[in-house]
Formats: structure tokens, C-alpha cells, sequence
């Protein structure tokens, strides 16, 4: 039956899965490929605008596959309008980036207190030092350091999160920099092989999405995204 | 009067920690009452914060200075106020639920409950729901407070009343919920009585629960 056969599929994802998918969509599958900006979770009503008026934009009732987890509820309320949506079922990510829901929550149950980082995060300067010279700039050092503590103070623990040991080795020396910053609140640093199982099982549902499980979430027209179809 | 309002309320959305005691000390000394410096001039300003940090247009950095400014002419008013609420309003456990270290948010509620005149226990952060419920027998409160900033975490305030309900304690307490992930929909999916989307909404849910409007 499958109705994606029928359907062209665009993509919109965010940038910080960039690399995997490129290197995961085969040739022809995708009619229109958008990478959006980085951060825009940082305000999930933003993302929610920015991301619905991408997929209005779309004329032919297409398969819309968002590179994207909920992210604050950032697609939360994303309607299909003649469009199917197909999304990760995924908080954030990160749980894309280590390639599945329970790898995020095996490292989420070890320790609660990780802020992780990835080349696209390091890249697009998301991350607590470059808050800190953000923050110096404006407010200050003596503010910016009170600043960085409310925020960081509770955390444990820093990941870099690559998808092989040659991007390893490449971030490693940016990824310890931040990581002796945090040293001050007694952040330890480590590195994750991360997996692109979740990328890859994605463009598979993008090609015969009745391949869709219970990691995906698919919205048929007219539908619209909630928050509980994440939820588990 | 009106003037001074304007002013606290400017000085807390600006997040400047200098001038709102300050200004505070002002408007005592002009013989105003210290609840209306509260409502009508911090609250204003933390209820403006509140709503340009959801349309995005004021960041945590900012919203933490508000806090800050608002937490230092609180700790002016404070003794004015022990002396003028001379009942308590009544008593709230807050914490952040398990898996989740964010606190910002709910410190700021705690704060601006005891500024009206409530007894907070605030528990901490990544509490588990055993420790709601022993703080419920230890303190019996008025009110139990969930907040949680992640959508990872949110489902954990389930667990929390559902254990909350399994102690035999649910229809002791009024539980609300905060935090950036949740929403008035979720609230009621996992049965906690109401839900605020800032910190002032917090303290109004707060109050209205305990009959104080």
C-alpha cells in the first residue's frame, strides 16, 4: 500500500544532523533537502513558527520528514496540512545523535547532569564557554560568572558525542577547552561513539514509511503534532 | 505613588540588583504598604519578565537578573511583611523531580511565595517521588509543587503523584506543576490540580488554592 511511493518526500532538519544525513539519504530520494539554523529550540515557539511556515511553503502534498526530536515541544502543534509529517520519536538530538531512545536513557539514568556536545554544536558555538565570552561581553565578567553558575552548577558531567574516532580526534582539543571551563563546578569530561542507527532508520521510513515503528511518529494530513505522541 | 510603581517594576525587568532594594527602602520610607510594593510594583515587573522570556525576546541570562533584582527587594520587604501577613497563607513542599538538576524556575517560585506570605520547604533538585511523599507526612503542606524543564523528565511528575496517591496522600494536598516543558494539558493528564506558566502564574495558583485571591 505504501503511500509514500506516491508521495515526493522533503526533508527539514536541523543542521546538527547535517552530516549523517547527507551521508545516509541515497541519490534521488529526497525531492528538496532544508537544513535550518541551529538553536532554534532555544525558543521552542520560534521553532514551532519557523518550522510550520517551511512546511506551508511546500506546494505538492509531499511525505515532510523533520530532522527533529520534540525539542521543548519545539514541534509541538506542527500541523500537516496536505502534507504527511514523519518524525523521530525522540526527546531531543541527542537521542538521535547516539542513535536510539534508549541509548539516550541508559546515559540519562547514569547520569542525569550530562550536557552533551556534538561537532554541530561545537561548530555553531553552542556550548557553556562561549556563553560565558557571550555573557562577559554583555553583562560583564563578575555577572556572567554568577550567570554561568545558576546554570551550570548542578551539572556532572561533559559528553562529545562523534560518529567516528577520526571526528574524535578533530574535536577533541575544542571539546576539552570547554571542558576545563567547566572543571570549575566539578564537570568531568568524556566521549561517546555515537551511532547512526536512528538517522539511518529514519530514511529507511522515508522510503516505505509503512516500515514506521514505534520510534516514529507519523502524522497523516490535516493531523497535527502533540506533544503526548512523544511521551511514552 | 503611581510613579514608584513604574520604577520597581522597571528596575526588576532590567535585572538591576543595585537599585531595586534600594527603591524598596524608598517606598517604605514614603510609608507605602509592603504589599503593594510587592503586587504592584516587583510582581509587575516579574509578570512582564515572564512574558517576554516566553515570546523569546528575554533569555535566561536576563530572566535570571530579574530574579536576582526581584530576590533583593524581597529580602527588604521581607521583615515588613512577616509583620504585616500576620497569619501564615499557608505551607508548600517545591522541588524538581527526579532525573532533572534545573532549578532556576522553581527557586524563583519558592521565592515569590514566601514574598506572599507562604512557608516554603523547598527540597531541592532531582528529588525522587519517595522524598515528595515523606516531605508530605514530615511537613504536611498545602500545597506540593513539581517542576521539571525537560520533556525527558516531565513524565516523572506522573510517577510523582501517582506515588503521591499510593501513600494515600493525594486528597491532603493541591499539587502544581511548572517548568518550560509542561503545559496546562499535560497538568491534567497526570492529575495534578493546576498548572503555571511563570512564576507570578505559580504564586496565583498557589493562592488561589489556599482561598487567598
Amino acid at each position: 500500500m505504501s503511500l509514500s511511493k506516491k508521495l515526493p518526500v522533503v526533508i527539514i532538519a536541523c543542521q546538527v544532523l547535517q552530516n549523517m544525513l547527507e551521508r545516509l539519504l541515497p541519490n534521488g530520494l529526497a525531492q528538496q533537502v532544508t537544513f535550518m539554523d541551529y538553536g532554534l529550540h532555544r525558543v521552542p515557539s520560534k521553532m514551532t513558527w519557523t518550522l510550520q511556515d517551511a512546511i506551508d511553503a511546500i506546494e505538492e502534498p509531499s511525505l515532510v520528514v523533520l530532522g527533529y526530536g520534540l525539542c521543548g515541544n519545539g514541534l509541538d502543534g506542527i500541523r500537516a496540512g496536505n502534507h504527511t509529517l514523519l518524525a523521530p520519536r525522540a526527546d531531543d538530538c541527542i537521542a538521535i545523535l547516539l542513535g536510539s531512545r534508549q541509548a539516550y536513557l541508559r546515559e540519562f539514568e547514569a547520569v542525569p547532569g550530562t550536557y552533551y556536545l556534538s561537532k554541530g554544536w561545537l561548530e555553531s558555538g553552542s556550548h557553556p564557554l562561549k556563553e560565558y565570552e557571550e555573557c562577559t561581553e554583555k553583562y560583564g565578567p563578575e555577572d556572567a560568572a554568577w550567570i554561568m553558575d545558576q546554570q551550570y552548577q548542578h551539572y556532572e558531567r561533559l559528553v562529545l558525542v562523534t560518529h567516528s574516532p577520526a571526528d574524535m580526534e578533530k574535536y577533541r582539543p575544542q571539546a576539552q577547552e570547554v571542558a576545563r571551563y567547566c572543571e570549575q563546578w566539578g564537570i568531568r569530561y568524556e566521549e561517546i561513539l555515537g551511532s547512526d542507527e536512528f538517522v539511518r532508520r529514519l530514511v529507511e521510513v522515508a522510503a516505505a514509511l509503512d516500515k514506521a515503528d514505534d520510534n516514529f511518529v507519523v502524522i497523516p494530513p490535516g493531523g497535527e503534532i502533540r506533544q503526548e505522541q512523544f511521551i511514552q | 505613588m503611581s510613579e514608584i510603581y513604574k520604577q520597581l517594576s522597571t528596575v526588576v525587568l532590567s535585572g538591576n540588583v543595585d537599585k531595586t532594594p534600594n527603591i524598596v527602602q524608598k517606598a517604605l520610607i514614603e510609608g507605602m504598604a509592603p504589599k503593594d510594593i510587592l503586587d504592584n510594583g516587583l510582581i509587575v515587573g516579574m509578570n512582564e519578565v515572564g512574558a517576554r522570556f516566553k515570546l523569546g525576546v528575554m533569555f535566561v541570562p536576563e530572566v535570571l537578573m530579574s530574579a536576582r533584582a526581584m530576590h533583593a527587594g524581597l529580602e527588604v520587604l521581607r521583615p515588613q511583611l512577616a509583620a504585616t501577613n500576620a497569619k501564615l497563607t499557608g505551607k508548600i513542599v517545591l522541588g524538581t523531580v527526579k532525573g532533572d538538576l534545573h532549578d532556576i524556575g522553581k527557586n524563583l517560585v519558592g521565592m515569590m511565595c514566601e514574598g506572599a506570605g507562604f512557608e516554603v520547604i523547598n527540597l531541592g533538585f532531582d528529588i525522587p517521588p519517595a522524598r515528595f511523599v515523606d516531605a508530605i507526612k514530615e511537613h504536611q503542606p498545602d500545597i506540593v509543587g513539581l517542576s521539571a524543564l525537560l520533556t525527558t523528565t516531565m513524565r516523572i511528575m506522573g510517577y510523582t503523584i501517582k506515588a503521591i496517591e499510593e501513600a494515600g496522600l493525594r486528597d491532603n494536598v493541591k499539587i502544581m506543576i511548572g517548568g518550560a516543558a509542561v503545559d496546562a494539558d499535560f497538568a491534567e493528564r497526570v492529575g495534578a490540580d493546576g498548572y503555571g506558566s511563570n512564576a507570578v502564574k505559580g504564586v496565583e495558583l498557589a493562592k488561589q488554592f489556599v482561598g487567598v485571591v
